[in-house]
């Protein structure tokens, strides 16, 4: 556990958090190597306050994150959110900013508040908003695009930080099945080139194409391991109470309802 | 770019810079119009030099400047109230200035007579030093620390709002138990509460500018913040913004704009709540624009009704909260009525 | 002899019910004991005997209560009414905005007297009382609001000496006045918005007996909120007010321009003889006195 957590640039160990007075995490020990973790599990499993708090937005009863080998309050937080990128399960967009003024604000832990963005700044926009599909409305305001388009325009601010670890909350929600694909495509492919990429989904076949599971259940960690590992698999279909199988389908793993 | 999103830029880059020119001209020609309005309408003062400079120079020019400050600031703080609580209804009276400023009015008004009974005569001599219009600053900041000490901090927008609704609601008991422990004390307190443009000189200019030019440049700087809460908070700050820290700045900003508005013109409603309103009307832009475009609004909103105000029934005069709600409110009414129609 | 005694009694019997209607129009003729009384709202009120537990709304009218007679009917006032000083042991029953309504309605009055701009006129009407609404705006107003209150009373004819005797404190008050100060344009405010006392005012009607021209013309109506820079212009002579807002008048921008007070010929005027002079009721002639003696004491300290 010591040597992966030495590898991994965010562990977490011990981690106990509570919510108005209950426990929603127990004692969850986790170290996501480089490359692209999804975690699952059924509804109130504490998926996204596991990530929440790997962001370091919740407070921790006990135990605790540490990110390059140092607790995460540690670090000032302008240096946190350059290594840190986060996006919210609940995409809030108010206001009437353009797509590229939203996508721009992902520049601001390198930015901070003063500083105008720069050729660097512009350059990450663009990247982000390219590969999100975005560009091509980057004018346009976000109170006049549909659920989905402002779900990738949300998913490209994430991007721009350009940050070494990456936790997406849900990152497909409202997206159609091509889009869906995208997105998992643009996991694999940041997963490919060293970035850490945490994804929670409640998707299962979306997530069961990523390099490495983590099944939740109750607050606890009921399973780890590699996407195509059959431990991984039986966890599952324990989790889900034996609602699902996992089968493999024209070479690919799936999730298929136990109707 | 592409194609069909190019024009689209330019023409809201265009719309941008058409209304900082509007507001610019508008406020050059509602300046001009307010050294010419008087007593006697529309009319430049006749008679010996030394009386006409006194007109313009002590009543009418410090006047006009003052209405175009006093608007300015409660647009200011209405851009930056709306964009921390994210909610188009915010106004800059939300969080306990406005209750705490009239209770501190009362207080002083009630000084002279409750001196001797409630508190000592020192107290009472330092009370009238302080004046109405230091008092009425001093009880408007009072109110939003008091606010900031229940909602302990800024951490939760939420219980900041509600903080600032029970602080209004005990400080305006407050004021309403003691002025009718001091009756005289009513009247005077209505005419503040009423708000006034009547007796702005030039000392008052002088606070107002000076405040204007330390609390805008502050709020446009801090205006990032604000775009980025339209994230929302969480998202905010794992952007690795100090929120905490940045909130508080701002709500300070707005306490002390605020107070410094409504210590000399008193209690004017409307001016702060519309302005942003007015700008995002006519260019949609980030926070950065949006301030200092919605300071300038409330400048034009509130000199224009100053001006109406002495002039459409000279020489008794309107008040000028009246003229402020049906400009400024009747404008939204009709903006919403042609928004349905279309 | 005696056919002689009772032709005069029946004449000065016939001479003082003439006399009483000629004093007030609006008074229609008694029916057996009952009286019928029009308001300022041309409301009709019928009483079949005089009031004996009455509450005031208005200062002035709790004033012409007790001048004529009534002070031992009142049962409650508002929170301004300050004269005579017995009334302010009666229950104080807030003012025109927040009136107390069920302390009222507790007091059980057989009438209630208001302005008309009171907000609880259809609220207590609707709970079974009586409301009598009057306004005195000029002296002819408060000649006839003493003569309905008397009436109502029960006391018709006391109506008639108290306005004789305001007419004579008046008259008495404008021979005091100097004619050097006569003429001399005079500006009351009322309040610091500003609002001032116009020609057309009770305030302004005694100040022309006085002889004593108004800075703020009739035109403008009874209390007009002025312009600031209305007065500064008008320059008028002497400069009237509260005594609080007087002294921060040459605080006012442009204000210290104004002759008057730089020449300190002010009239300021403490809370007590303030409310005397505001208000529109039987102390007219004391209130004349009063605006008297200060021109008289201006004149000779000039």
């Amino acid at each position: 556990m010591n040597e992966l957590a030495n590898t991994a640039l965010l562990h977490a160990r011990d981690l106990r958090v509570s919510l108005a007075g209950r426990i929603v995490l127990h004692e969850v020990t986790l170290a996501p190597q480089p490359g692209w973790t999804a975690i699952v599990g059924p509804n109130g499993a504490g998926k996204s306050t596991l990530l929440r708090a790997l962001a370091g937005l919740l407070p921790c009863d006990a135990g605790g994150v540490w990110l390059d080998g140092r607790p995460l309050g540690d670090w000032s937080a302008t240096a946190r959110g350059q290594r840190i990128a986060w996006l919210a399960q609940q995409g809030e967009s108010s206001g009437d900013l353009t797509v590229r003024d939203v996508v721009m604000l992902g520049r601001l832990p390198h930015l901070g508040l003063f500083d105008a963005p720069g050729a660097a700044d512009h350059a990450a926009v663009d990247d982000a908003m390219h590969r999100c599909g975005c560009s091509a409305w980057q004018s346009r305001r976000l109170s006049v695009l549909s659920g989905g388009e402002r779900q990738r325009v949300l998913l490209a601010r994430a991007l721009a930080v350009n940050a070494p670890v990456l936790l997406l909350d849900e990152p497909t929600t409202h997206l159609d099945p091509p889009h869906q694909v995208a997105v998992v495509r643009l996991m694999q492919q940041l997963a490919a080139a060293g970035t850490t990429v945490i994804s929670v989904l409640h998707d299962l076949p979306l997530a069961l194409q990523a390099d490495r599971m983590v099944v939740m259940h109750g607050g606890r960690l009921h399973a780890e391991g590699a996407a195509d590992s059959s431990a991984v698999h039986a966890a599952l279909v324990e989790v889900f109470d034996g609602a699902i199988s996992i089968e493999r389908i024209h070479g690919r793993l799936t999730a298929v309802p136990m109707l | 770019m592409s194609a069909n999103t190019a024009p689209q830029h330019a023409a809201e880059r265009s719309s941008r810079r058409g209304l900082a020119l509007g507001l610019l001209i508008a406020s050059a020609a509602l300046l001009l119009a307010g050294l010419a309005a008087g007593s006697d309408g529309w009319s430049w003062p006749g008679g010996s030099g030394a009386d006409a400079g006194l007109i313009v120079g002590q009543i009418r020019a410090p006047r006009t400047l003052g209405a175009w400050l006093v608007g300015a600031l409660l647009g200011l703080s209405g851009a930056i109230a709306q964009g921390l609580f994210r909610n188009p209804l915010a106004d800059p009276y939300l969080l306990g200035s406005a209750s705490g400023a009239s209770l501190a009015v009362v207080v002083v008004l009630a000084a002279s007579s409750l001196g001797g009974l409630a508190i000592s005569g020192a107290a009472v001599g330092a009370l009238m030093q302080l004046g109405l219009v230091g008092a009425a600053f001093v009880g408007a900041l009072a109110g939003v620390l008091l606010t900031l000490a229940l909602s302990r901090g800024t951490q939760e927008t939420t219980r900041l709002l509600l903080a600032g609704v029970v602080v209004g609601v005990v400080l305006s008991a407050a004021g309403d138990l003691l002025a009718s422990a001091a009756p005289q004390t009513l009247r005077a307190r209505q005419v503040f509460l009423l708000g006034s443009t009547g007796f702005l000189g030039w000392s008052s200019v002088a606070w107002l500018a000076a405040g204007l030019a330390l609390m805008l440049p502050v709020a446009w700087r801090l205006a990032r913040v604000l775009d980025a809460l339209t994230l929302g908070a969480d998202s905010a700050l794992s952007l690795g913004l100090a929120l905490a820290r940045w909130r508080l700045v701002l709500v300070a900003v707005l306490a002390l704009a605020t107070g410094l508005a409504v210590s000399q013109a008193g209690l004017i409603a409307f001016v702060g709540l519309v302005s942003p309103h007015l700008v995002r009307r006519f260019a949609r832009a980030m926070h950065g624009y949006t301030v200092v475009a919605s300071a300038a609004a409330g400048g034009v909103l509130l000199l224009a009704s100053d001006v109406l105000a002495r002039s459409v029934i000279a020489p008794q005069e309107l008040p000028v909260g009246a003229l402020t709600a049906v400009l400024g409110g009747g404008y939204l009414v009709w903006l919403l009525y042609r928004g349905r129609a279309a | 002899m005696a056919s002689c005694g009772s032709w005069w009694r029946g004449l000065s019997v016939v001479w003082t019910l003439a006399c009483v209607a000629l004093w007030s129009a609006d008074v229609s003729a008694a029916t057996g004991s009952a009286v019928a009384l029009r308001d300022d709202r041309g409301r009709e009120q019928v009483f079949d005997g005089p009031p004996q537990r009455i509450v005031s709304l208005l200062p002035s009218l709790t004033e012409s209560i007790c001048a004529l007679g009534g002070c031992a009917k009142l049962v409650g006032t508002d929170r301004y009414s300050s004269w005579p000083v017995s009334v302010n042991a009666l229950p104080k029953l807030g003012g025109l905005e927040d009136t107390q309504i069920e302390r009222i309605v507790a007091l059980r009055p057989d009438v209630v007297l208001t302005a008309p701009s009171s907000r609880v006129i259809d609220k207590l009407e609707s709970l079974g009382l009586r409301v009598l609404v009057l306004e005195p705006q000029t002296h002819a107003d408060v000649q006839r609001s003493l003569q309905l209150l008397a009436t109502m009373l029960g006391t018709p004819s006391a109506a008639a000496p108290l306005w004789a005797g305001i007419e004579r404190d008046v008259a008495l008050a404008a021979a005091r006045v100097p004619a050097a100060v006569r003429g001399q344009r005079v500006y009351f405010e009322i309040d610091s918005t500003p609002y001032a006392a116009g020609e057309g005012s009770f305030i302004g009607q005694t100040l022309g007996r006085l002889a004593m021209a108004n800075a703020v013309p009739a035109a403008l109506g009874p209390f007009p909120k002025l312009n600031p820079e209305f007065v500064v212009r008008a320059q008028p002579d002497v400069v009237m007010a509260a005594a609080v807002p007087l002294a921060e008048m040459p605080g006012r921008p442009g204000w210290s321009g104004l002759r008057a007070l730089r020449e300190a010929r002010v009239c300021g005027f403490q809370p007590a003889q303030y409310d005397l002079l505001v208000r529109p009721g039987p102390r007219l002639g004391e209130a004349a006195l009063a605006l008297a003696d200060c021109l008289v004491a201006l004149h000779s300290h000039p």
